[in-house]
Parts: C-alpha cells; sequence; structure tokens
C-alpha cells in the first residue's frame, strides 16, 4: 500500500482510493481527488510540509497528514 | 422595464469578480449574508429594456454544504428559486469559468446545471488561457451542454456586452427551457426510487436535483424536504446501491462528474503545448523554493509594511492639515470661553473632533493598506504565503493563511489590528480563524509605539535599543501561545477544515478591481468603526466631565484666575491702548483672538496660507491685529508680552482644573476602585485611568498620562523627565506597565472589527476581558516575583520575554491536535 505523502518530487501516480470521510473526503473530491485520476508532486514546501501536487492540470498544496490517508499506485 | 435576477456563481480564483465589476459599474452594495459572514455583494445594471440585478455568490469548488460558502450559496438558490416568497426569483445562473483550468470548472458546471434554472457559462480568461496554446471551442461546449456560452476577459474588459444580450436573450426563451439531466447509469434506480418519495414535497424545486443532492447526504437540502421523506429511506438507496456496486455515492458522484466534465475537455479542446512551462511554473521555481522561499516572503512583507505603515505614515502629513482646519473650523463656531470659564458644549465638540480626527488620520495607511492586500489576493501570492509558513503556525492550531492578519496586525513594531482581523476573512479553517482574530490584537498596533517611547524614554535611557527589541520581537511568542491556548480550551470544538488549498496560476491585477475594493473596505471602516468610536467617545466624555469640580475647587479657580487677570490688568495699566482692554470681556476677546490665530498659524503649511491668515485676522479686528504682530510698535509690544503670559496661565489653570476633574470623575473612582486589584502589578489609579482611556484610542493613554504628570510649574519640561520625576515610579513599575500594555485589551475600534468579523458580541466580550486578566496576571507576576528577587527593570522584562519563549518552544513541539477528522481504515 503506497500512500501519498511517502511520494517524493516528480513522481507520478494514480488515486486508489481515500481512506476517509465526512468533510476531508468531499473536499478532496471536489478538487479532484477522484478514482485513477493522475497526479504529480511538484515540491514540498520550504519547511518540509506541505506538499504540492498538480492534478486535474492545476496545482494544489496538501498536509502531509492528510495526504497520508490518500492511497496511491505508481 | 423588465427585472431580471441573475445568480452569479463559480469557483474561486475564477475572476467572478472582475466579471461582477466589468457588468455591474460601480453600483454596487456588499453586507453580510443573515447570520454568517459570507460577503453578499449585488449589482445593479440597465441593458436595453432591462433591469438586472446581480447577485455574486460566494466562490465555491462545489455546491454541496460542507463549508460555509457552500451553505450560503446554496441557501440562496433555494431561498430566491422559490415563485412564492416574496423576493424576486432568481433567473438566471451565469457560471464563470477559469479557462485556463476548465475541467475542475467544470465539476461545478455540471452541478449547477442539474439545479433546474437556465445556466449560461462564461469562459473568462480566455485571453490567458489563448496564450497558454488552449484552443477552446465554445460553440461545441455550448452544443453539449445546452447552453449558451460567452467567452470574455474580465480583466481586459472584454465581453462584457456579450454577455448581457446572452443574459436578455436567456430571459426571452425562458419558457423554452427543458431540464437538464445527465445519466447517472447505476445510479439512475435509487435516484427514482428517491423522487418518488418525494412525490408529496411541495418544494418548488426540481425533485430529481433534490433527489441527487439526498443520495449525496447533503445536509441543507435535507432539513430543506423535512417531513417529507425519512432520512433511513435515504439511508437504505445508499446502503443498497454501495452492496450492489461496491461504491459509495458521494464519491461515486463526484467521479461521474469529473469524468463527465473530462469528455468535455477532450472533445472540445486542444493543448498546443502540453508540455511548456507556463509563467507561473517558473515563478514558483524561485518564490517556493526551499532556499529563497523564506527571505523573498520576509522581503515582501517588509515592503508591505514599509509602503503602508511608513510611507502611508508620511502621507498623514498632507491630509493632517485637513483635518486640522476642519477641526479649527469647527471650533470657530462653538461658542468661546469667557477666560477660564470653558461652555461645556465647547469641550464636548472639541473632545469628539479631537476623538473623530484620531480615527480618520488613519484613513491614508489604511487605504494604501487595503490596496496592498487586494493586489496580493489578485496576484495569488497569498495561498503561498500559507504554503510557505503553514508548519509552523499549523503547530499553534493556526494557518498558513494566519501570516498575513498577524503582520498586519504589527509583527514588526507598528501595525493595526483594525486591517489585520478584517483581513482573517479568508481563513477558511475556522478555528484558526477564529484564533487568529482574537491573537491579532497583542501585536503591536501603532498607537502603542508613542507609550512605549514615553516609558522608555522615562525609565529605560541606557538599555532602550535592548527593551524595544524585547517589546516588538515577544509579540508574535505571545500571539502563538495565546491561539494554542485558545485553540486547545474555548475554541476546542469550533470546526476546522481540512489544508487542501489550490495555489492558483498568478494573475496581473486589475486597477478598477483594486480601487473598488479598497475603497469599500475603507467606507466599511469610516461607516462602522468611526460611528460607534463616537457613541463610545460619548460616555467617555461623560465619564470624565462627571461629577465635575466641587463648588470649593471652583471658587479656588476663580481666585486664581483673577489675580492673573489682575496681574496683567496691571501691567499695562499706563499702555496707551489700555481703554481697549480695560474690561474683563475685552481681555477675554482678545486672549481668545490670540489663542485661536496661534492654533491655526500652525496648522497652516505654506507662506501663502499664512498670509492669507494675516489678512483674515486683521480683518476681524485691526486693533488686536497690531497686538499680535507689534512690529516696531513699542506700547503694542508691551501688551503683546503681556497677553502671552496670561494665554500661559490660562492654559495653567485650565491643566490645573482638568487634573482635578479626572480625579474627581467617574472614571477616576473606577481608576481608584481597581487599585486593590492592580496593586500587585504596582500599578496606581493614574496609570489605571490612563489604560481606561487608552481604550478609546490607544492615543490618548499618553496624553492623559502627559497631562496627569506635568508637573504644575510651567516649565517645558518633556513628558519623560515629568514622568520620571514626579510618578515616584521605579523600573521595575515600568517593566509591569509595559507588559500589561503589551497583552492591553484591543481599542474600540478593533472591538467592532472582532464583533463583525466572528458575528456575535459573546466573543467581542472575550476579546476584551480574557486579555485584561491575562494582563494584569503577567504584570503582577513579572512585578511580585521582581520584588522578591529585587530584580531591575531590564531584568524583570528579561526573564519575562525568556519564560514566553520557551514556553512557546516546549508547545511547538507538543503534539497538535488540529486533525479530528482522522478516522477510516487506518485507524482500524
Amino acid at each position: 500500500m503506497i500512500m501519498l505523502d511517502t511520494l517524493s518530487k516528480g513522481q507520478k501516480a494514480k488515486i486508489k482510493k481515500i481512506r476517509t470521510d465526512g468533510k476531508l473526503l468531499r473536499r478532496l473530491l471536489d478538487m479532484g481527488f477522484v478514482m485513477n485520476s493522475e497526479i504529480e508532486v511538484i515540491r514540498e514546501a520550504p519547511l518540509f510540509d506541505p506538499m504540492e501536487l498538480k492534478i486535474q492540470n492545476y496545482y494544489i498544496s496538501i498536509r502531509k497528514s492528510e495526504a497520508s490517508l490518500i492511497e496511491v499506485k505508481i | 422595464m423588465k427585472q431580471i435576477k441573475v445568480g452569479l456563481a463559480g469557483q474561486p480564483n475564477c475572476g467572478k469578480s472582475t466579471i461582477f465589476n466589468l457588468v455591474s459599474g460601480i453600483e454596487q452594495h456588499i453586507a453580510n449574508y443573515p447570520g454568517v459572514t459570507v460577503d453578499k455583494k449585488v449589482g445593479f445594471f440597465k441593458y436595453e429594456d432591462y433591469k438586472v440585478e446581480m447577485v455574486d455568490l460566494p466562490g465555491t469548488y462545489s455546491f454541496s454544504s460542507f463549508s460555509q460558502e457552500e451553505k450560503v450559496a446554496k441557501k440562496f438558490i433555494i431561498d430566491e428559486s422559490n415563485p412564492n416568497s416574496k423576493e424576486k426569483s432568481i433567473d438566471i445562473i451565469v457560471n464563470v469559468i477559469d479557462s485556463s483550468n476548465l475541467k475542475r470548472n467544470l465539476y461545478l458546471t455540471f452541478q449547477l446545471l442539474e439545479i433546474g434554472i437556465p445556466v449560461i457559462v462564461v469562459l473568462n480568461m480566455i485571453d490567458i488561457a489563448k496564450n497558454r496554446g488552449l484552443e477552446i471551442d465554445s460553440k461545441k461546449i455550448s452544443k453539449m451542454l445546452s447552453c449558451p456560452v460567452v467567452e470574455t476577459s474580465g480583466s481586459k474588459s472584454i465581453g462584457g456586452k456579450e454577455l448581457m444580450q446572452t443574459i436578455a436573450n436567456t430571459f426571452e426563451k425562458k419558457t423554452k427551457y427543458e431540464e437538464f439531466k445527465i445519466n447517472y447509469e447505476e445510479l439512475e434506480v435509487h435516484i427514482q426510487k428517491i423522487e418518488k418519495l418525494l412525490e408529496n414535497s411541495k418544494s418548488h424545486l426540481s425533485k430529481r436535483w433534490l433527489a441527487i443532492k439526498l443520495l449525496e447526504e447533503d445536509p441543507t437540502i435535507l432539513e430543506h424536504v423535512g417531513s417529507n421523506i425519512k432520512k433511513e429511506e435515504i439511508d437504505k438507496e445508499i446502503e443498497s446501491f454501495h452492496t450492489l456496486h461496491d461504491k459509495d455515492t458521494i464519491s461515486f458522484l463526484a467521479t461521474f462528474r469529473y469524468d463527465s466534465a473530462d469528455v468535455i475537455y477532450h472533445e472540445c479542446v486542444k493543448n498546443n503545448n502540453i508540455n511548456k512551462e507556463t509563467l507561473t511554473d517558473k515563478i514558483d521555481k524561485i518564490v517556493l523554493n526551499r532556499i529563497f522561499a523564506i527571505p523573498i516572503l520576509l522581503f515582501i512583507i517588509f515592503l508591505v509594511y514599509e509602503i503602508s505603515i511608513v510611507y502611508g505614515y508620511k502621507l498623514t502629513d498632507y491630509t493632517w492639515p485637513i483635518l486640522a482646519s476642519m477641526k479649527n473650523f469647527i471650533i470657530d463656531i462653538l461658542p468661546m470661553a469667557d477666560f477660564t470659564k470653558v461652555p461645556m458644549i465647547t469641550d464636548f465638540f472639541i473632545w469628539m473632533t479631537n476623538s473623530s480626527i484620531a480615527l480618520l488620520n488613519y484613513i491614508p495607511i489604511f487605504f494604501i493598506l487595503f490596496a496592498l492586500i487586494a493586489i496580493m489576493e489578485d496576484v495569488g501570492y497569498m495561498p503561498r504565503m500559507a504554503f510557505i509558513l503553514d508548519k509552523i503556525f499549523k503547530k499553534f492550531g493556526l494557518h498558513g493563511q494566519s501570516t498575513l492578519p498577524l503582520v498586519l496586525g504589527g509583527a514588526m513594531v507598528g501595525g493595526c489590528a483594525v486591517p489585520g482581523v478584517m483581513s482573517t476573512k479568508g481563513i477558511s479553517d475556522e478555528r484558526a480563524r477564529m484564533a487568529t482574530i482574537l491573537t491579532v490584537p497583542y501585536m503591536n498596533c501603532l498607537a502603542k509605539v508613542p507609550f512605549y517611547t514615553l516609558l522608555l524614554g522615562a525609565f529605560f535611557k541606557p538599555e532602550m535599543a535592548l527593551m524595544m527589541f524585547f517589546i516588538s520581537t515577544i509579540t508574535i511568542f505571545i500571539a502563538l501561545l495565546i491561539a494554542k491556548l485558545l485553540t486547545t480550551t474555548v475554541l476546542k470544538t469550533r470546526q476546522t477544515a481540512p489544508f487542501v488549498m489550490e495555489l492558483p496560476p498568478y494573475h496581473v491585477p486589475t486597477i478598477k478591481g483594486v480601487f473598488i475594493r479598497s475603497f469599500q473596505k475603507v467606507w466599511i471602516y469610516i461607516k462602522k468603526v468611526v460611528t460607534i468610536v463616537l457613541a463610545v467617545a460619548v460616555i467617555l466624555f461623560a465619564m470624565l466631565e462627571f461629577p465635575g469640580l466641587s463648588e470649593d475647587s471652583i471658587l479656588k479657580y476663580e481666585k486664581q484666575s483673577e489675580i492673573y487677570l489682575a496681574k496683567f490688568d496691571k501691567q499695562i495699566k499706563n499702555n496707551k491702548y489700555y481703554q481697549l482692554v480695560d474690561t474683563k470681556n475685552e481681555v477675554s476677546d482678545l486672549l481668545n483672538y490670540y489663542d485661536r490665530y496661534r492654533a491655526k498659524r500652525m496648522a497652516a503649511t505654506s507662506k501663502e496660507d499664512a498670509k492669507q491668515l494675516d489678512k483674515k485676522f486683521k480683518l476681524i479686528n485691526a486693533d488686536y491685529y497690531t497686538f499680535l504682530k507689534p512690529r516696531k510698535n513699542k506700547e503694542a509690544k508691551k501688551i503683546n508680552r503681556a497677553i502671552r503670559k496670561l494665554s500661559r496661565d490660562r492654559k495653567k489653570v485650565l491643566r490645573e482644573m482638568k487634573n482635578e476633574k479626572i480625579e474627581n470623575s467617574i472614571l477616576g473612582m473606577t481608576g481608584r476602585s481597581l487599585e486593590p486589584i492592580t496593586q500587585y502589578a504596582g500599578f496606581d489609579w493614574k496609570i489605571n485611568v490612563a489604560f481606561l482611556s487608552s481604550f478609546a484610542a490607544r492615543e490618548s493613554a499618553v496624553a492623559t498620562l502627559g497631562s496627569i504628570y506635568e508637573n504644575n510649574k510651567a516649565d517645558s519640561k518633556r513628558a519623560e523627565e515629568a514622568m520620571a520625576e514626579n510618578s515616584g515610579y521605579t523600573p521595575l513599575h515600568a517593566a509591569a506597565i509595559i507588559i500589561f500594555m503589551i497583552l492591553t485589551p484591543p481599542c474600540i475600534a478593533t472591538m467592532i472589527v472582532v464583533k463583525m468579523q466572528t458575528n456575535s458580541y459573546k466573543w467581542m466580550v472575550f476579546a476584551i476581558f480574557f486579555p485584561v486578566f491575562l494582563g494584569i496576571a503577567m504584570s503582577s507576576l513579572t512585578f511580585t516575583v521582581g520584588n522578591i528577587f529585587s530584580l531591575s527593570g531590564v531584568e524583570a522584562m528579561a526573564a519575562f520575554y525568556f519564560a514566553i519563549v520557551f514556553i512557546t518552544l516546549i508547545l511547538a513541539f507538543y503534539p497538535s491536535k488540529s486533525i479530528n477528522w482522522k478516522g477510516g481504515l487506518n485507524k482500524v
């Protein structure tokens, strides 16, 4: 099982499952973290957290604690 | 004339407000939606035969009900599409889309199309999309979604006319509108079942849309349908869908909509430079670079501070004369003083004028500040700031977006809590937003600086720089500490939001947009803050004025006045002009004439003004003018000298009267009655009164202290020296006072914006009393400990400083509980 927060800069992956519910799940879905969507890690923040991702053709930042709930496949 | 009501919807960063400004022009008004602090902007414009009312809905990524903005937008659509309500119902939804970010924007479009109100899609920023090599076939989009599509560029004012035309056309064709339906395939059975259950519902909304929203477990819609359907029945359908297909309805619907958006994207968009680096990519490589990011951020903060506070303050040099002449004008029309008997009405209006001028003086600074904030928002730097610093703020229950409010509040010496608190609006995390609102007032506001300067000058002459360093750097630690304290106690149950934040492409801001926004904010300040502050100023005036001087004192001062008048009379008895000033009325007149000229001469900045002034005063009374400017007239010179002395004497009597009045006033008595509590911090009643009066505006603390400690010999001692000599305080006292000032409660202006942003009087009251308790506790602790160990003022301050820094650092490593939505499979 690979979680999103373990990916490093430049790596690409696909969303497999979001292991959370409630508000965070909805927010992630709304922002395009839907099944099979492609994701690329752009960079980490200067203090190593949060991380910047590219998804659905735009850029988004997400804390690592939240990224650790997203299962991906490479 | 036909009336059309339009709802303007769109995702954040789609340029919705530029479209709003493009069509509605300056005629717009902002309020809050009832009960929440989300902006409600309404604009009006006329087009041909139509009067269009456009409501700018809050920007939302989705149309579910999981953020305040979404709830507000949804409620608005539900309430204002009801044909039975007295409000005019919405005719059209205009959906603004960022053309360069089509896929995610269409996700919202699909949700809007389903509502059952005609939608117009606006492809905004079409020029930027073209520059990026995106070829968008808008005709094809229009065909596929069977709704009108307009291409615009809000920032370049392109497409406004076409949009208005389309609104008019759509309005005329409304009767031919057919409901838009997405075929949700395997979910359809369940949608139809729910629709059936809704048959008896009296809702004016499309049953199908309600059914879909119910399957999404949307709380607002569930409330809307009320008793027509049982929650268990919906849960049953969701459950059965889950067992049949191994999918959640929520994820299924979101995936389905994104897939639909993907279909449109692939059919209608051709990307000519798919892997080319955009300008935003290039900028972010530097601005978000691991090494450069923080220095660049600090530089930008420094620049904002420098431009707004430093240059803005210089700008007040030019606006001040305007305010001063306003003040002089008001004084001119007030009844004049009869030597030391000043009519209360005169006192009152001078007090009110001074109170309002103190606040109006900040307007140039605010205007620049608001404009700079608007520019940073438009450019897209704000979310980047949050991205860079979130890790630190997160540890204290704050959010990356708390950076700017804290900086504006005065992270360096001198900011202002009013714009700081006002700029918390965008923080998506409710708990962090509340914590930020409540901690911004602890920063070093501009008006605290003169107070510090006074105390440092009086008690810490050799260690001034070190003390200033302590004062200016401790505030951020205190703010973080208090934020942590609040978020783990009183704010613990507040909603938090996930930190999932878009980093939008950089944009060039529009001058019109920046101007409109900063003007609106300044206007809110003038309207809300100034009016309420003036109301409080009336109360303070009463508290300072009553019960007033005792009969004995009045007699005493009258006697003193008579002595000075007699002295004056004796001095000029043999003067050839004596008959002009031989009655008390005449002397009083001349004195007022003299004082007024002096006041106005100080406000005049140019030689030209001064000449004009001279002319005017010559006209008022040519004889008095000779006394004013005696030149070589020896007799007149004598009168000039005598009147100057008399003016000084009068001021002295007035000052003594004022001090006695303050001492006996309600405020003075309050200050005295607080002494038993404040004695542990080393405060006497004078300091208490100064703090009480600083509540209206901080500046008055210095003024009050200055006037209390002025010794009554009319020498030219500065306030610092006077205080050091006459107060009987030690530097340790001063350190305790400084610590209280650091933690002092917000001024009234700040409290009003706290009320506006928290939308609650309860929190406003909390924002006043919590700092008072904390301040008293901290300064008492420092004072008492300092006394026990016989520390000097600097030592006590240093001890306090390092204790705070130490606790903050420990807390930084204490695990933060900011994520309370954890769970799912990982936990098992």
